[in-house]
């Protein structure tokens, strides 16, 4: 058991593929130049948050302040901040379209399981980390996204039997440093913030060092074609800076970072209790679907079930987020639409797979004498 | 199993001994409040700061009676209550923004003479008990409508609501049984309440409903 475990991982560590560093004959396809991307989106984030660190100011009195000041007075200050928002951007942007990819070209599929849970876990550890990221402006969209999150936290108590150990609570006090938002928060998403990205750099180095992989296989006219985007958008559209949070108002239309509005947009829908259960359901669906997935084939149309789940993801996740934005949310209503629609749409996932499946019994069936079954498809690129 | 394997296993007890011991005092670490005067010179520690996470604070007035004369008139204030928080003083008043408002009609509200006699003033913790956003008092119901997600009330409840910014959970403050009822959205409960007296035809708050958020 210990054994065949070693096995498995020594396997998959043999092909990890975390910046698709090894799909360099297939760069010709944009969709192969994600993984370095991301890359490189992370490390202008890197290299202008420490620049950013230089000016910033981590208290609620001073740090609003700090940032009025790093956008109009140091020199540069603007563009340094809008290359660490824009490139915080980029690289979300980038490792998603890298999971869809992954997801809908059955590449997290062996021997490719370990870099499928990593990159997925990666991106939850982006998410977090731009989370504390943007309440460090200390401005209303900040502040109160912070507040609903860590109070999310709070109704995991409800859980029975493991809830009364009040974890929950205690989460939500260790992140909050204290009872209420304030000081104490403050100093621990600077930390969290900045502890993320440092750790996982020194986990990338190790991993180059290991592979003897180079770092960017892009070319350095595309690196030049990165650079100049995330310059040209800092100056035509300089980083927003939002209102200065006030603990005792909530302003009417109130929104988070993009990435998160259609997480937002669910929470409207349900009980409390399943705004914190639904996106850890999601993350542990992430997290195990290769294992979940033991159909043979790659191709999207090899395993409609599954092809079928992740369109309805992606849909959920553009019209969630356009709802929110148009501030449409009738929650007497929409609720039921939405669960009828993903158990229809569920439905015909099953339906569509147990199709394909006898179809393919069927032509295996009429095929005469096939041959000794062949050896299991491997990665098209070592 | 054999001898080998029930020794290794054996051998893992003390290991994992070692790494709780090694565990816990990291997770101690990540505990945000001190003890009380912990590392402060005698003295400084405010009294209050040994009762723990009361919504305690000096009685407020509000309001007169006479700027609340008219039904679905209102009044926001904002409630100072004390308890302790993880600062470099180490203590610090919190603030619960609420609001009081009134009712064209009479009902039995528990802040006001634990809920014995009928009254038509109610005042509410403006904190929101889904997530914590600070919800706001709206007068014309329409508002609600347009603003907060496209909720319309029933015709019985066409008068001024309270609704949430961030998840648009709607409460009716003038319910008869249920005063702050929920009336759309995610909310699990009313909000909290705050407990206030008549003093010479002044409101004065002198306290709040105990319990946190959720």
């Amino acid at each position: 058991m210990w054994d065949r475990l070693r096995e498995w991982f020594r396997e998959r560590k043999e092909k990890l593929d975390l910046f698709d560093e090894t799909q360099v004959d297939r760069q010709d396809n944009p969709l192969y130049l994600l993984g370095q991307i991301v890359y490189f989106a992370w490390i202008a984030v890197v290299v202008s948050g420490i620049l950013l660190m230089i000016w910033y100011e981590p208290t609620t009195h001073g740090a609003y302040n700090s940032i009025l000041r790093i956008q109009h007075e140091v020199p540069l200050g603007w563009l340094i901040r809008g290359v660490h928002k824009y490139g915080a951007d980029m690289l979300i942007l980038a490792i998603t379209l890298r999971i869809y990819r992954m997801y809908f070209l059955g590449e997290y599929k062996r021997p490719n399981e370990l870099s499928w849970m990593i990159l997925f876990g990666s991106l939850v550890l982006a998410m977090i980390s731009g989370l504390t990221g943007y309440l460090l402006i200390w401005n209303q969209r900040a502040f109160w996204a912070a507040k609903v999150v860590l109070t999310v936290a709070v109704y995991l108590d409800e859980l029975p039997l493991i809830g009364q150990t009040r974890f929950g609570s205690a989460i939500a006090f260790a992140f909050l440093g204290g009872p209420a938002e304030g000081q104490g928060t403050l100093t621990r998403f600077y930390a969290i913030h900045f502890g993320i990205s440092a750790l996982l750099l020194v986990a990338a180095e190790i991993y180059f060092y290991f592979t003897r992989r180079r770092r960017f296989v892009l070319s350095p006219t595309a690196l030049v074609i990165l650079a100049l985007m995330l310059v040209v958008t800092s100056y035509v559209f300089p980083a927003e800076m939002g209102r200065r949070a006030d603990p005792n108002r909530t302003p009417l239309p109130i929104l988070s970072d993009w990435y998160f509005l259609a997480l937002y947009q669910y929470v409207k829908y349900t009980p409390p209790l399943w705004a914190g259960l639904g996106p850890g359901l999601l993350i542990a669906y992430g997290m195990l679907v290769p294992f979940l997935d033991r159909s043979k084939g790659r191709r999207p149309s090899e395993r409609p079930f599954f092809t079928v789940v992740g369109i309805m993801a992606l849909t959920y996740f553009l019209v969630f987020t356009a709802l929110i934005m148009f501030n449409i949310a009738v929650i007497g209503r929409d609720p039921h639409v939405v669960l009828l629609v993903t158990a229809a749409t569920l439905g015909l996932g099953l339906v569509l797979e147990f199709r394909y499946r006898r179809r393919r019994k069927l032509a295996e069936a009429a095929a005469p004498a096939p041959a000794p079954r062949a050896a299991p498809a491997r990665a098209t690129v070592g | 199993m054999n001898r080998r394997t029930f020794l290794k296993a054996l051998s893992a007890v003390p290991v994992l001994g070692g790494l709780g011991a090694f565990l816990a005092p990291v997770l101690r670490y990540l505990k945000p409040n001190l003890e009380p005067g912990l590392g402060v010179p005698q003295g400084k520690v405010p009294p209050d700061l040994a009762e723990g996470d009361l919504p305690k604070g000096e009685p407020l007035p509000i309001a007169t009676l006479e700027e609340l004369r008219e039904p679905w008139s209102s009044k926001f204030f904002v409630f100072t209550q004390k308890y302790p928080q993880y600062t470099p003083e180490l203590a610090k008043a919190a603030t619960v923004p609420g609001v009081a408002i009134k009712l064209p009609w009479k009902l039995s509200f528990p802040g006001y003479k634990a809920g014995k006699e009928p009254t038509d003033i109610v005042v509410f913790s403006r904190i929101c008990p889904h997530l914590g956003c600070i919800f706001n008092y709206v007068p014309n119901w329409r508002e609600v409508t347009a603003g907060y997600g496209g909720y319309v009330p029933p015709e019985e409840r066409r008068h001024g609501l309270m609704a949430c910014p961030c998840h648009l959970s709607i409460y009716d403050p003038a319910d008869r049984e249920v005063p702050g009822r929920v009336l759309s959205g995610p909310a699990p409960r009313p909000p909290r309440y705050f407990t206030y007296e008549i003093r010479d035809g002044v409101i004065v708050v002198t306290g709040a409903e105990p319990g946190g958020i959720a």
